[in-house]
């Protein structure tokens, strides 16, 4: 069908439009990028913008809207020209996050997802917008602006209302730091040296070794078995080992096969991805291509959430740069082998994150996950085989190919190879981004390398994985109570907080990002949304105790997608080890700060 | 097909032996197990969403979905456990939790999906003590109302609408809680009105505009119909309270249509209540058509025919039939015309060459005609010159339920655009108009036709040839000897092909099948055959002339002309059909005589009009398009008007009293179907099955082949009808006519079709 063009579009969208629609065999999967880069020209997505993107790529406008409403960030109304996003999810709820947004509220005069009547400012209350280390953190358009307080964003706003743009930060923070004794960099090893995220400094710094190694001196099933020896696991959150991941994919298969690297990063107290993609996105472009000559594929995509726009904008020069110097494209490094690259913008969805969900979003879709079986390797993008695998994950993968396996699988536990980066954040001294050995206690994590509780208070309690995770008491294991190290997102969490709040917040968000598909998540964790705001407030009964831990274990273990049990377990946790805290809120109060109706996002 | 060796797994005990790739939740349905589901729907595609019909499955840590569990040899399933029970309980709990408790007032009360499995498998308390959600009600046209606090969000109407209807019109808006079905304008449905989504709705979240908030689904009696409106014979089932028509639906999906009704055979029955019906007799009298009496109109009628009969002869009358009366009035009206009246002047309005195929396929008719469910088992078809979508929308459906359910691969030669061409393996686009050439081109070789048109012929030539068993659907463009060039075609393909003439109306078929035609008698009898002739005439207690008479397109012209002096129409506005634009009395006419609904333009120009019945107001048979025969019964008193079975009859008995023919004895459509049944080829059915319910598939079949078959030019000639229109009847289907989608005529050529939204 001919494309159908009627509006007048500004020369660079038009072609950002063109660009963006040449990277796909598919058109539809251009859909939630060109919303976005449209919606950044125009503010917002008109009827008359929305037609012509339909018309483009053949859609209509049921299959337009559904995608546009599935996603937090795309939005039909006009934002203001500085669109203020607080984040007061847990990491930055800990460490004020709330408060931030309370001052922010104030100064401005509007309130959630309203607009300034000049239209200078909007302001919306959001989800984790993984700057956890640098909690409390917000976004303004695009920019990060993180560890605020109150005066610091009084400047940002001051400089923003004189019409400037105050200087975002250059990358996360909390990944620059001296290195601790303990530390064991592999991945993050160029953290730090300047323009480590450029060719050069990577060709300077072994970078494109492995690459070369796994096209001259590898066989394909060389490279998976490599992969297998060094026991990396996923380091996503679900930790399935990545070789034998690649070995399902079907060998003699008469279609195109592809590899996705999951750079949605939103898992609440997680924030490893960033600094990998802003850092060192040559390492994860060469990981790619190597995964790609490992299971015959010669196509990758890097999905990357709509949030980390600045970082989506470094992995696409970087993909320039390995183009240009034949690191990506046909005939890489005169091997026969060819390989394109492309990053993929999300548009604000948690769920977008579960692989199969990730892969519709990628087709343009909303992000509800997929029937499984059959599996991503067999039947993922586009009906065809794909490996999907976390930043993380193909970050390593060089580093294992250059060294070896076993090196590597030595670095860790005899189930777990290697070393992974922990995001810590919450309540301790020195959050940050720290690369250690898998294995490494917890308790050694908060107290020796996070530098230990803030202030000198008592640990209460700690995520140990991302929000999902059982939580752990003081005095819990992790392996004991059957947690998880998850995505690596540790949150630790002082005396002085409410274990209710922290139950009720972390619902909040649940509850918000639950894609709707399944009944379960989607009545229960809104149920339970509901339930913990009223007993927070003060409004419990004796038989809502009992009946938050049912109505958790009711979704429990019966949803469509783990999103339902990462819901289910830190509630299931929560109203159990601190029950004693449930029952004070009873009196009608809370122990540790004044009850609020709403404070979480809406 | 290779034997497959069958899986063997146990359910709640029981060893089950299967096909390898069933569902659990089918086998379970086999065994007479219920496992709960409100997403799952056979024939759609697989969502796992509403989590009801959890199982224990052993060796699995998880309960599983029944409804995506494929049994495999050995899996021990429980459906009875208190894991399973609690499961579902808290299912129901969640969902109810923001589901408004208006059953009392909601459309869906008594018949809600929801209700029942609350009753069966819900709580007896609502622990739920947080604030509802709440959305306002829309309406997203005059037809379709979505409530979304009744939602529950198991997306069947989203599935249904884009899988079974390629509309697409539907689509989930917001996320999470929040999520809610969409239609796909702002707060309004731009579609094909079928009302799918409100019929496979489980609970009252879609409801249709022409029955919310009338009465309360135990209120009515239900009557299953043939839908009155296409040639598809749809069932429909009507809902009747005080002699009103409330409501048709597919309420038991037992008919030939399966899973489908359209937006006519669903919404398109209240022209039975239009105020402009014609309730009692009328006589034109100075000049006006004015009420009368039955026996007064009677009287009249008889007297006149009798007149003109005796003044110039019988061939100067003639008789034109209707697509729409049942079988046995056909019947009745054939021999009413060549016995009673003594003129072979019958005909209707054809909309297929039936009667073409018949004398083509001679004996072998029978195995060779394609009905509905052939279609859906169809591995090829092969569809020339009709826009099925909008004309035969249950033949659309089969072929997209073949394809998108068995990949079967439909092939089109077609000059005019159809929704169905992009379903098309392959499409070879003629220009308008020029399907018979073209098939002429397939079957010969031979014709003008421009380079590209042939370059797509080559094609499709090439890739039928390839074929083995097709399924060959054409419309009223192939007749007469283009016909020919179709079987000559059919014959280079590998297999057996089986064919359906796509006609017009509710019994297009019947109508040709029972022989209102000039030169056929029922069942395709040749008039030339003396024998025939001579075994209708003695079973009908007179003679049957042996001149072939006129086509009701010659019958017009001659009555223009003054050749023809009485013309007795029943179900049918052929001036309005033949184009005839004089306005006032036709000119050469001495007595007009119409049995209609309403005052069509050929009522109108009427010396007398009887008031008759509808489909859903009688008892009798009707034929589809694909032979398929069903009992369309009474479902309410028309209150004046009467069947056209019982005006026939009435008035051979005052003919009959002037000495013209003997008078009909047949006091019962069912008795003139017993005789139908005896005496027309093909139609010697089951009447005990009809009565269940059933379809019986019919094969009206000629004893001989007949290679001259021909019609004269212009005699078969369909009206294009779309899913808005439907001949007179469609004009006074108010509730379907108040739709945007009706208004924009015709809107299968409409620029809005083109548009982005309906891709």
């Amino acid at each position: 069908m001919s494309e159908n063009r009627t509006m007048q579009l500004p020369p660079l969208l038009e072609a950002k439009f063109t660009e963006i629609i040449a990277r796909y065999p598919v058109k539809r999967s251009a859909l939630i990028p060109m919303m976005l880069y449209a919606q950044d020209q125009f503010g917002f997505l008109s009827d008359e913008l929305l037609g012509e993107i339909a018309g483009r790529l053949d859609l209509n406008i049921t299959q337009v809207a559904e995608t546009l409403e599935y996603y937090s960030m795309l939005r039909r109304k006009p934002a203001g020209r500085y669109h203020v996003q607080v984040c007061t999810n847990i990491s930055c709820m800990l460490r004020g996050g709330k408060e931030i947004y309370d001052h922010v509220e104030k100064r401005l005069g509007i309130g959630h997802k309203q607009v300034s009547p000049n239209g200078t400012f909007s302001l919306e209350e959001v989800e984790c917008m993984g700057a956890c280390t640098g909690a409390p953190a917000m976004q303004v358009n695009y920019d990060f602006y993180e560890n605020l307080d109150p005066a610091k964003v009084d400047a940002i706003l001051e400089q923003l209302q004189q019409g400037s743009r105050p200087k975002p930060v250059p990358v996360i923070s909390g990944a620059l730091h001296e290195r601790h004794p303990a530390e064991v960099p592999v991945i993050s090893k160029r953290f730090g040296i300047p323009d480590s995220r450029t060719i050069g400094v990577y060709l300077q710094h072994e970078g494109y070794q492995a690459l070369e190694k796994a096209l001259k001196q590898m066989t394909p099933d060389q490279i998976i078995d490599e992969v297998k020896k060094s026991n990396l696991r996923g380091r996503g959150g679900a930790g399935f080992p990545a070789g034998m991941k690649w070995s399902f994919v079907p060998k003699d298969i008469n279609k195109p096969k592809y590899v996705l690297a999951n750079g949605d990063e939103s898992e609440p107290g997680t924030s490893k991805d960033r600094p990998l993609m802003e850092m060192d996105p040559h390492q994860l472009i060469e990981g790619m291509v190597i995964a790609g000559r490992a299971i015959g594929s010669h196509q990758g995509y890097v999905y990357i959430r709509g949030e980390y726009r600045y970082v989506i904008d470094l992995v696409e020069a970087a993909i320039a740069e390995a183009y240009a110097k034949g690191y990506l494209g046909k005939n890489i490094l005169g091997s026969g082998f060819d390989f394109d690259l492309a990053a993929h913008t999300g548009a604000g969805a948690y769920e977008c994150g579960e692989e199969s969900a990730l892969m519709e979003s990628l087709e343009g879709k909303r992000g509800y996950p997929r029937i499984k079986p059959p599996f991503p390797a067999v039947v993922g993008l586009y009906g065809c085989p794909t490996i999907i695998n976390n930043i993380e994950t193909l970050s390593t993968v060089p580093a294992i190919i250059r060294q070896g396996g076993e090196w590597y699988a030595g670095l860790g536990t005899p189930r777990n190879g290697g070393t992974r980066l922990y995001s810590i954040s919450g309540h301790v001294n020195r959050p940050g981004i720290y690369e250690l050995p898998l294995g490494f206690p917890l308790r050694r994590l908060i107290e020796d390398v996070a530098g230990g509780v803030r202030g000198g208070k008592k640990l209460k309690a700690v995520i140990p994985g991302g929000s999902s995770c059982p939580m752990l008491s003081a005095d819990d294991s992790v392996a004991k109570i059957g947690s998880m190290l998850g995505s690596g997102g540790t949150v630790v969490i002082d005396e002085d907080t409410c274990m209710v709040d922290v139950a009720r917040r972390i619902m909040h968000f649940y509850a918000h990002e639950s894609c709707g598909w399944c009944i379960p998540c989607r009545e229960g964790t809104t149920w339970l949304r509901k339930l913990l705001d009223r007993f927070h407030a003060g409004g419990g009964t004796p038989e809502d105790i009992p009946m938050i831990d049912e109505l958790a274990k009711n979704i429990l273990g019966r949803t469509f997608c783990p999103l339902g049990d990462a819901a289910a377990m830190p509630t299931i946790s929560i109203v159990n080890k601190w029950r004693h805290e449930f029952e004070e809120h009873l009196q009608g109060k809370c122990a540790y700060k004044p009850a609020e109706m709403i404070s979480g996002a809406r | 097909m290779a034997e497959q060796k069958q899986v063997v797994f146990t359910i709640d005990g029981q060893q089950v032996a299967t096909s390898p790739g069933t569902l659990v939740i089918e086998a379970a349905k086999k065994q007479g197990i219920e496992v709960p589901s409100f997403c799952y729907h056979p024939g759609l595609s697989l969502q796992a969403a509403c989590r009801m019909c959890l199982v224990e499955v052993e060796k699995m840590p998880k309960l599983q979905t029944a409804c995506t569990l494929v049994a495999t040899d050995g899996m021990v399933v429980k459906t009875d456990t208190p894991t399973v029970h609690k499961a579902r309980k808290d299912m129901i709990e969640f969902l109810l939790s923001n589901h408004p408790l208006d059953c009392p007032v909601c459309d869906k009360g008594g018949e809600c999906e929801l209700q029942d499995m609350t009753f069966r498998y819900g709580l007896d308390k609502s622990r739920f003590a947080e604030e509802k959600l709440h959305h306002p009600e829309e309406k997203w046209s005059p037809l379709v109302y979505y409530d979304a606090p009744r939602c529950i969000l198991c997306f069947r109407c989203v599935r249904v609408c884009d899988e079974g209807m390629d509309v697409k019109a539907l689509g989930v808006g917001s996320r999470g809680i929040n999520s809610v079905i969409l239609p796909n304008r702002p707060g309004e449905l731009a579609c094909e009105e079928c009302g799918a989504c409100i019929d496979i709705c489980p609970v009252g979240a879609l409801t249709s505009g022409t029955y919310r908030y009338h009465t309360r689904p135990w209120e009515m009696t239900y009557v299953p119909s043939p839908c009155a409106h296409c040639s598809n014979g749809c069932k429909t089932t009507l809902g009747v309270r005080n002699n009103e028509i409330l409501r048709a639906n597919n309420r038991d999906r037992s008919g030939v249509n399966g899973e489908f009704l359209c937006g006519k055979g669903r919404f398109g029955f209240d022209f039975t209540a239009h105020a402009e019906r014609i309730r009692q007799p009328l006589i034109r009298r100075n000049g006006t058509l004015q009420p009368a009496t039955w026996e007064e109109a009677l009287e009249e009628i008889a007297r006149r025919l009798k007149q003109v009969r005796d003044a110039h002869g019988p061939a100067s009358l003639g008789v034109i039939g209707s697509n729409h009366t049942t079988n046995e009035e056909n019947y009745l009206l054939n021999r009413f015309a060549r016995v009673t009246l003594g003129t072979n002047n019958l005909d209707h309005h054809r909309t297929a060459d039936y009667a073409g195929l018949a004398a083509l396929l001679g004996p072998q008719a029978k195995g060779s005609l394609a009905t509905m469910a052939d279609v859906y088992n169809a591995d090829a078809v092969l569809l020339i010159a009709n826009d099925v979508t909008q004309q035969n929308p249950l033949v659309a459906w089969q072929i997209r339920t073949a394809v998108r359910h068995r990949n079967a691969r439909l092939y089109v030669l077609n000059g005019r655009p159809s929704k169905i061409h992009r379903k098309a393996k392959l499409l070879a686009e003629v220009p308008k108009g020029a399907e018979r050439d073209a098939l002429r081109w397939l079957a010969t070789e031979q014709g003008q036709l421009d380079a590209k048109t042939i370059e797509s012929l080559v094609h499709l030539k090439a890739a039928l040839e390839a074929e083995k068993d097709v399924v060959v659907l054409f419309g009223a463009e192939i007749n007469g000897a283009a016909l020919r060039d179709l079987l000559s075609l059919a014959a280079r393909f590998g297999g057996k092909t089986k064919f359906m003439a796509l006609g017009d109306y509710a019994n297009s078929r019947g109508a040709a099948d029972m022989g209102l035609l000039p030169d056929r008698l029922p069942g395709y009898a040749p008039l030339s055959d003396a024998v025939e002739r001579a075994r209708f005439g003695k079973l009908w207690g007179g003679e049957v002339p042996a001149a072939p008479g006129l086509t009701a397109r010659a019958m017009m012209e001659a009555a223009v002309a003054g050749k023809l002096k009485a013309l007795y129409v029943v179900g049918a506005n052929p001036v309005k059909t033949f184009g005839l634009t004089a306005p006032g009395r036709i000119a050469g006419l001495d007595l007009l005589v119409v049995h209609d609904l309403f005052l069509t333009e050929t009522a109108e120009r009427a010396d007398v009009v009887l008031p008759a019945a509808s489909s859903y107001e009688k008892d009798g048979t009707l034929t589809n398009t694909a032979g398929e025969v069903q009992l369309t019964h009474r479902s309410v008193d028309p209150q004046g008007p009467r069947s056209d079975f019982d005006l026939i009859r009435i008035l051979s008995h005052q003919l009959g009293i002037l000495g013209l023919g003997s008078a009909i004895r047949h006091r019962t459509p069912e008795a003139a179907f017993d005789e139908i049944r005896q005496h027309v080829a093909g139609y010697a059915l089951s009447h005990a099955q009809l009565l269940g319910g059933g379809a019986e598939v019919s094969a009206a079949a000629c004893k001989s082949v007949d290679p001259s078959h021909d019609v004269p030019p212009g005699a078969v000639f369909s009206s294009h009808d779309s899913l808005f229109t439907s001949g007179t009847m469609g004009r006074y289907c108010s509730r379907l006519n108040s739709t945007n989608e009706a208004k924009d005529t015709p809107w299968s050529s409409s620029p809005s079709t083109q548009s982005w939204w309906y891709r």
